[in-house]
């Protein structure tokens, strides 16, 4: 992880990019295709097997994907690799990820904690 | 606003849009209302400030509605027949409202443009046709915008190789600089001095008996004749297909939402007798100065300027190059919007007013090349502008009916559109315009692809079609409305009205019931036969 703090007054213009950033990453489908990309870029065909998505579909989202720069592509002879832009969105997914888990964590202890105090 | 108060915390914004800019504080060219400050206006006062922020897509696109082409064929009306063709104004003016209305409704409701409904609705074999269609048009239009702007400079002696140039310029600087409220005001400044044409109207007009005669229905002359071809372009040039797509997206860029869709119908019913008022004030002007002279052609807007100045001072002359100056800009900058809007929320790339050139590329970029290859088009000093014309007023009769019918259909696609889908009466009132709309485009069509044809057979294949269609189209609504309600049902009324759909993704698909089916095959067969033709008449041409 990069080791600089956000600054404590964020800047509308900077907001308004970082809330683009989030953006891209509010759709179920975009998030099932960024995770299907989170090991190692990969081609459509590839990404389409693994989210059983339409292809259209998958290519639509790829797209937003790639305006908002989270997904980069790069042509690998007749075909075009598509990875996550940097490792930064990698880790923006896991830390999510984690909220998550940890959340739920969280929940479970809390109602055992509540049962026990119940019992 | 009067109305039920809401038991819970009023919705601030939609659910889901396509573009992270579409949300947000609305920014309008005379207020703004933030996105919290949703709840009800209980004084005049507040309701009025509402209205000022909230208005400005349908007066927007009703302005440029009165645009470059419309206002020649208008005068044109005037100079050949006075004022005995007012009343198809009148007549048309319920029919645009109500369509405008529709496609307003859909935009605040899906957040979402009408290109990409069609996409999302109706697969992408429809989408790439309106898509085509539409961009191809409005190229043409477009270029018909760049002929008004060269013809009305050069009026005042301004050569067209500066004006053209310069408007494209300033035009892709406006809606490039990133302020949704800059764009607005600039619009609103050209609306209004559209408007000059009616102390055009109000200096030089006929007798008041004869305006009102005017307003009585009736057709002058044979089927057949110029007149009726005449009236059939008054109607082409009045209701065109970008005006759809331009404001279901605008609609969305402006971030308004079901909430606002009360002051967003004040806003297009405004915009409509804006737009009866400057095109009836062309109609009166040029009936009561040129009204009865025959003998003379007035082939384009800057032989009308020229006979204006002529019969009525230069006064006169001024005042109607300098209407048709800002409807050519304005008319410009919006049809060439429509299609940037369009293809951009297809292909999903960021598209919105609020940002800025570099922060949209493709949006801006797509904008900016239709603008420039318009005003190089008009430079070309052969350029073959009466087959623009032509091409415009055919490929508009292709392309009208197919977005009416798929935006009707939109309106009662209940898995989209919830509580907020077509109420049964506005359907009978829809498909009464529609039908009529799809009758006259067919015509207009028709009468443009087979000159030699007489309106008589053009009207006798246009009557059948009808028939066709209202049917299917009648028999579709029912059947999409079967379930009425379902969810909604137990919405409070609150929630009916501020209700806004899913994720894109996350709406299921549409039921294809069989007159949804029946419905899309009559749609295909009309856009093949008409397309057919189309090609057949463009063979001849270039064979002879």
């Amino acid at each position: 992880m990069d080791n600089a703090l956000p600054p404590e007054r964020l800047p509308r213009d900077a907001a308004e990019r970082l809330a683009d950033t989030m953006f891209a990453l509010a759709t179920p489908s975009r998030l099932q295709i960024l995770s299907a990309l989170r090991a190692r870029p990969r081609t459509v065909s590839e990404i389409i097997a693994v989210v059983e998505m339409e292809q259209s579909a998958v290519s639509h989202q790829l797209r937003v994907l790639r305006d908002h720069a989270v997904v980069s592509v790069e042509r690998r002879g007749r075909e075009r690799l598509y990875g996550l832009h940097d490792h930064h969105i990698g880790a923006l997914l896991d830390h999510a990820q984690s909220h998550l888990l940890e959340l739920a964590r969280r929940r479970r202890s809390g109602k055992r904690a509540g049962v026990d105090r119940a019992g | 606003m009067a109305g039920p108060v809401p038991s819970i915390a009023p919705p601030v914004e939609r659910q889901a849009a396509l573009d992270r800019a579409h949300v947000g504080d609305i920014e309008g060219a005379m207020g703004t209302v933030r996105t919290f400050d949703t709840g009800p206006r209980r004084t005049l006062r507040g309701r009025l400030i509402t209205l000022l922020a909230i208005a400005g897509p349908g007066l927007i696109v009703m302005a440029a509605d009165n645009d470059a082409g419309t206002i020649t064929v208008f005068a044109q009306a005037g100079q050949g027949h006075g004022t005995r063709l007012l009343w198809v104004l009148v007549l048309l003016a319920p029919a645009l409202f109500v369509v405008q209305e529709m496609a307003s409704r859909l935009g605040a409701v899906t957040g979402a443009g009408h290109a990409r409904l069609i996409l999302e609705r109706f697969g992408r074999v429809w989408c790439a046709f309106s898509l085509g269609d539409l961009i191809v048009l409005n190229f043409a239009l477009l270029v018909t915008e760049f002929i008004g702007v060269a013809l009305s400079l050069a009026y005042f002696g301004i050569s067209r190789y500066v004006a053209v140039p310069l408007a494209a310029g300033g035009l892709i600087a406006l809606t490039g600089g990133g302020s949704f409220r800059r764009w607005e005001r600039a619009m609103y400044f050209l609306a209004a001095a559209d408007l000059s044409v009616i102390a055009l109207a109000v200096l030089h007009h006929p007798a008041a008996a004869s305006i009102g005669a005017g307003l009585i229905p009736r057709l002058g002359g044979q089927p057949g004749s110029r007149a009726m071809l005449l009236l059939i372009a008054l109607i082409g040039t009045t209701i065109s297909p970008w005006q759809i797509f331009f404001q279901q997206s605008n609609v969305i860029d402006k971030r308004i939402t079901p909430r606002w869709l009360r002051y967003a119908r004040i806003d297009i019913a405004l915009g409509t007798v804006a737009f009866v008022a400057a095109a009836g004030a062309i109609m009166v002007a040029c009936a009561g100065v040129l009204g009865g002279r025959a003998g003379h052609d007035l082939v384009d807007a800057g032989a009308i300027a020229r006979f204006l100045a002529l019969r009525a001072g230069g006064f006169a002359g001024a005042l109607f190059a300098i209407a048709l100056l800002n409807a050519s800009l304005l008319g410009a900058g919006v049809v060439s919007l429509s299609s940037s809007y369009a293809a951009s929320e297809v292909l999903g790339v960021k598209h919105s007013l609020h940002r800025h050139f570099a922060d949209a590329r493709a949006f801006h970029g797509c904008f900016a090349g239709l603008v420039i290859a318009a005003a190089a088009t008009v430079m070309i000093p052969s350029a073959p502008l009466g087959a623009i014309t032509t091409l415009v007023q055919a490929l508009a009769g292709i392309l009208l009916p197919v977005a009416l019918v798929l935006l009707l259909m939109l309106c009662n696609d209940r898995e989209l559109v919830g509580p907020l889908t077509n109420p049964r009466w506005l359907n009978a009132i829809a498909a009464a315009a529609v039908t009529l709309i799809l009758g006259l485009a067919t015509m207009l069509t028709i009468t443009t692809v087979i000159p030699s044809a007489t309106a008589v057979d053009a009207a006798v294949v246009t009557g059948a079609a009808l028939a066709a269609c209202a049917v299917v189209l009648a028999a579709a609504l029912r059947s999409g409305n079967r379930d009425v309600d379902g969810p909604s049902r137990a919405m409070s009324a609150w929630q009916r009205r501020t209700w806004t759909s899913p994720m894109l993704e996350l709406v299921p698909g549409a039921p294809s019931t069989r007159a949804r089916l029946v419905a899309l095959a009559l749609l295909r067969a009309y856009t093949v036969v008409m397309i057919g033709l189309l090609v057949a008449r463009l063979g001849t041409l270039i064979a002879g």
